[in-house]
């Protein structure tokens, strides 16, 4: 019976939660409220963003989050195929998305901070990482850009003038501040993007503890075999295994 | 295992109307949560005029008050898909332009851009109104009038211009 409810959930979240959390993240990651009249402003991924997202995909298989081996196979039945690579293509786009709401919309800063996002995958690809340290670096990763974009520069460009602008126009008396061309958004876009990114990154949470679920399963029945062998049995089990692997 | 299908079933189905949904908010852009209910209403087929805001439109253009006519119509016709409301609010561009010495640019460049709407959407083609204030009654025939009016050339400095009467 626990293993007809696991399979259930695994499947609820394989084929129902994680799909419509990355899509909710496609739909609100482009979504901005201007600061005029309040209307919706609906700015679709930059080519940039698909990039970044590659990479990002990229990582999150190194990194083993994504283990395309174990979840698209010619063993599995077409429909569960089908599925798999379609929460694939959500993930993809939420990510594009998540990047899409944390990215200045023109200008110099936008360059600038597609070049540091690219800089930092770019270098990831090259490091050693577990699921567990890749969620962290992603969730330090985008929060920084959160902090920067919708706390920083927000309260930089902001048309009532934040305390940023304020201070930074103490401190730079007579140095123009709007040659960089950001565009103002209502204070709810940085709501929007907190949560959208808070989606984001419990979208990629709940995934890390789907494959780690999956580790337990095929592990605890092999500890639990394990632990009923004579002794004796133990070093000729390890014996066969080192000769598997030297083959 | 007949569980898990069914999930994967309903899962892939649900997503995909989901994923649908978010491709047609980003094409078409709606600005408030009343535009996205009226893309809706176009997109299901069930998208229909304010017939009380266009009666009031009309009651404005024979009182030659254009623009609260055309207030009135963008009002009733927010998706700017009837073919009838778009035709008059063309129309109203034309009227409110028409001088006897000049054309007002401007105006008969937006009537253009509305007649044309109001072109494409007319399904039989050719778009007629029946109503006997207008002296024209098809969208060629104002499209025509617009057009030549945004023309420039050597008639524009004849004198007998001044004679000519406004359809």
């Amino acid at each position: 019976m626990p293993a007809t409810n696991r399979s259930r959930n695994r499947a609820l979240l394989d084929f129902v939660v994680l799909p419509f959390i990355f899509l909710t993240v496609a739909l609100l990651g482009g979504l901005r409220i201007g600061a005029e009249n309040g209307t919706f402003i609906f700015i679709a991924p930059p080519v940039v963003t698909l990039l970044l997202a590659t990479l990002l995909m990229l990582l999150l298989i190194r990194g083993g989050l994504l283990r395309l081996h174990d979840w698209v196979s010619s063993d599995f039945p077409p429909l569960t195929n089908v599925a798999h690579i379609w929460m694939f293509i959500t993930m993809f786009f939420a990510s594009a998305q998540a990047f899409n709401s944390v990215l200045p919309e023109r200008g110099l800063l936008h360059w600038l901070f597609s070049f540091f996002f690219l800089w930092t995958l770019w270098n990831n690809q090259f490091s050693s990482f577990d699921a567990r340290r890749l969620l962290r670096s992603l969730t330090v990763l985008f929060g920084t850009a959160f902090v920067l974009k919708h706390m920083l520069l927000a309260s930089l460009y902001s048309p009532e003038g934040g305390w940023l602008k304020r201070v930074a126009g103490t401190l730079l008396q007579g140095i123009a501040l709007g040659t960089l061309d950001v565009p103002t958004f209502a204070a709810v876009t940085g709501y929007i993007a907190f949560f959208t990114l808070a989606l984001y990154v419990a979208g990629l949470t709940l995934l890390a503890f789907a494959v780690n679920g999956e580790t337990t399963v095929i592990s605890e029945p092999m500890a639990h075999n394990h632990q009923q062998l004579s002794a004796a049995e133990p070093l000729a089990v390890r014996e066969a295994i080192l000769d598997d692997s030297r083959d | 295992m007949r569980q898990s299908r069914i999930i994967q079933l309903a899962g892939l189905g649900f997503t995909i109307a989901y994923a649908a949904f978010i491709v047609w908010i980003y094409a078409t852009e709606p600005r408030t949560f009343k535009e996205v209910t009226t893309s809706a209403e176009v997109a299901a087929g069930t998208y229909e005029i304010d017939q009380e805001k266009f009666n009031s439109g009309l009651n404005f253009f024979r009182r030659e008050q254009f623009r609260a006519a055309r207030v009135e119509w963008q009002q009733a016709d927010p998706a700017q898909r009837d073919a009838r409301t778009q035709f008059y609010i063309a129309y109203s561009f034309y009227r409110e332009g028409w001088g006897r010495l000049y054309f007002d640019q401007e105006l008969f460049k937006q009537g253009v851009e509305a007649v044309n709407r109001a072109i494409a959407l007319s399904s039989a083609g050719t778009l007629t109104i029946d109503d006997p204030d207008l002296h024209m009654h098809t969208a060629a025939e104002l499209k025509a009038e617009l057009e030549q009016g945004l023309e420039r050339n050597w008639s524009d400095v004849n004198p007998l211009k001044v004679l000519r009467t406004r359809k």
